[in-house]
């Protein structure tokens, strides 16, 4: 970390929304603080959409009508029909270890949502022209460019089980989503069964779209990892699991950032 | 303003440090966080970053500023509540200490006793900006990081 290339002004923003908090940083370049404030003033509204839209802890959310069956596809707005479409590929592309269909109480998008939303936040950030920006939506993070060209943006990875550590660091040029089990004390299906599985202990997948790696990073810690390669199949993705013993597997495109 | 929000961001985008993690690795976490003086190393490092942070009005005069304090809203984080007060002086964060923390469990105080220390190092050597997030979910950093905004805002830092 030589001094000189991160030292270039951010400006920052922290927006709860979806049951979490997403943070910004954004390299403001030519841009005056007003246009990038109205910028994350519009990321922002594009997450709250997506809340309202997507949500199953509100009743009266699209998904939720849905859901219930009082409504069909075509009778919601069109991002439903995107997102379960975005779901339809990660379903195929993890051979059917992330699939909102077999979830209990009917189609549930979740585990790709936050992702796709975070990107359409970003989406807003890059319109205008800001030349680095990084969207954090609870720990599934999307990234525009990087802050400068020797300096990529450097995503820590939680440590599953020391909350207080990280268990690496690696370099990321667009999408980095993590899943484990840790914490929430959540119980992750196993879609082929209907049952609780949970194979690995913390599973991070990268490539260019959030919404896939947030799919397949919830799928591939179900599936562990031996299941690795339906990540590294797909063109742009590899995966970093930390398995229930300790073990940790990356695949080749994985980039540890240096330590000091 | 601008350098004031990215103080806020950076707290909130990285929840835990990775200065604090290189530190705390051989120290066992202790729930009672120090309230006066910090690791010279750490207290190099944010001199260091405060030297490196622009102020807002660009002024390089040397000016004296009186500490500040204020304690945030108390946040839920998934097994109790907690809030933190916050010390600032000038723009620039000094402490940050627990308020109140509600943990019912012994796991649950396991789990707060290993997060806290290292999200106030965090918080207190944020504008170092060597990590510019942490992927993983963590409704502790979340509560923390909520409640260190709310005392900001009180400060109107």
């Amino acid at each position: 970390m030589t001094t000189g290339v991160s030292q270039s002004r951010t400006i920052g923003h922290a927006e709860t929304v979806m049951g979490t908090v997403v943070s910004f940083v954004v390299h403001p370049g030519a841009l005056s603080d007003a246009e990038v404030h109205s910028a994350l003033a519009r990321a922002c509204r594009t997450l709250h959409d997506a809340d309202n839209t997507f949500s199953t802890w509100k009743p009266q959310s699209p998904v939720s009508r849905l859901r219930r069956g009082e409504a069909t596809v075509e009778e919601l707005p069109t991002e439903v029909t995107t997102v379960l479409g975005l779901c339809e590929r990660a379903k195929a592309a993890s051979r059917g270890w992330f699939d909102p269909w077999a979830m209990p109480g009917g189609v549930d998008p979740t585990g790709l949502v936050k992702g796709w939303a975070a990107e359409q936040a970003l989406a807003e950030l890059v319109q205008p022209g800001v030349p680095a920006a990084m969207v954090n939506a609870g720990g599934d993070l999307a990234v525009h460019d990087r802050p400068a060209p020797a300096e990529p943006w450097r995503v820590g990875i939680r440590h599953p089980w020391r909350i207080d550590a990280l268990a690496c660091v690696i370099e990321a040029d667009a999408a980095v989503a993590t899943s484990g089990a840790y914490e929430r004390g959540e119980h992750l299906i196993d879609p082929h069964t209907g049952r609780p599985l949970t194979k690995a202990a913390s599973a991070t997948v990268t490539g260019p779209s959030l919404a896939i790696a947030d799919a397949l990073a919830t799928a591939l810690v179900i599936a562990g990892a031996e299941e690795i390669a339906f990540v590294t199949a797909l063109a742009g993705y590899d995966a970093y699991v930390i398995g229930l013993d300790g073990s940790e597997l990356a695949s080749d495109g994985i980039r540890f950032a240096p330590l000091a | 303003m601008a350098s004031i929000r990215r103080v806020v961001l950076v707290i909130a985008a990285a929840a835990v440090g990775f200065i604090g993690v290189l530190s705390s690795h051989t120290s066992a976490p202790q729930l009672a966080l120090p309230t006066a003086g910090q690791p010279a190393s750490q207290r190099k490092q944010q001199q260091k970053a405060a030297a490196t942070s622009a102020s807002p009005s660009g002024s390089n005069t040397p000016v004296v500023l009186i500490a500040r304090s204020a304690v945030g809203a108390s946040e839920q984080y998934g097994y109790g509540v907690l809030s933190v007060a916050v010390t600032v002086r000038g723009n620039r964060i000094e402490d940050v200490r627990i308020n109140a923390l509600q943990a019912p469990e012994q796991y649950s105080q396991q789990l707060a006793a290993q997060a806290i220390p290292m999200l106030r190092s965090e918080v207190l050597s944020a504008q170092s900006g060597r990590i510019s997030g942490i992927s993983g979910a963590s409704y502790t950093s979340q509560a923390y990081a909520q409640s260190v905004q709310s005392a900001l805002d009180k400060l109107h830092v």
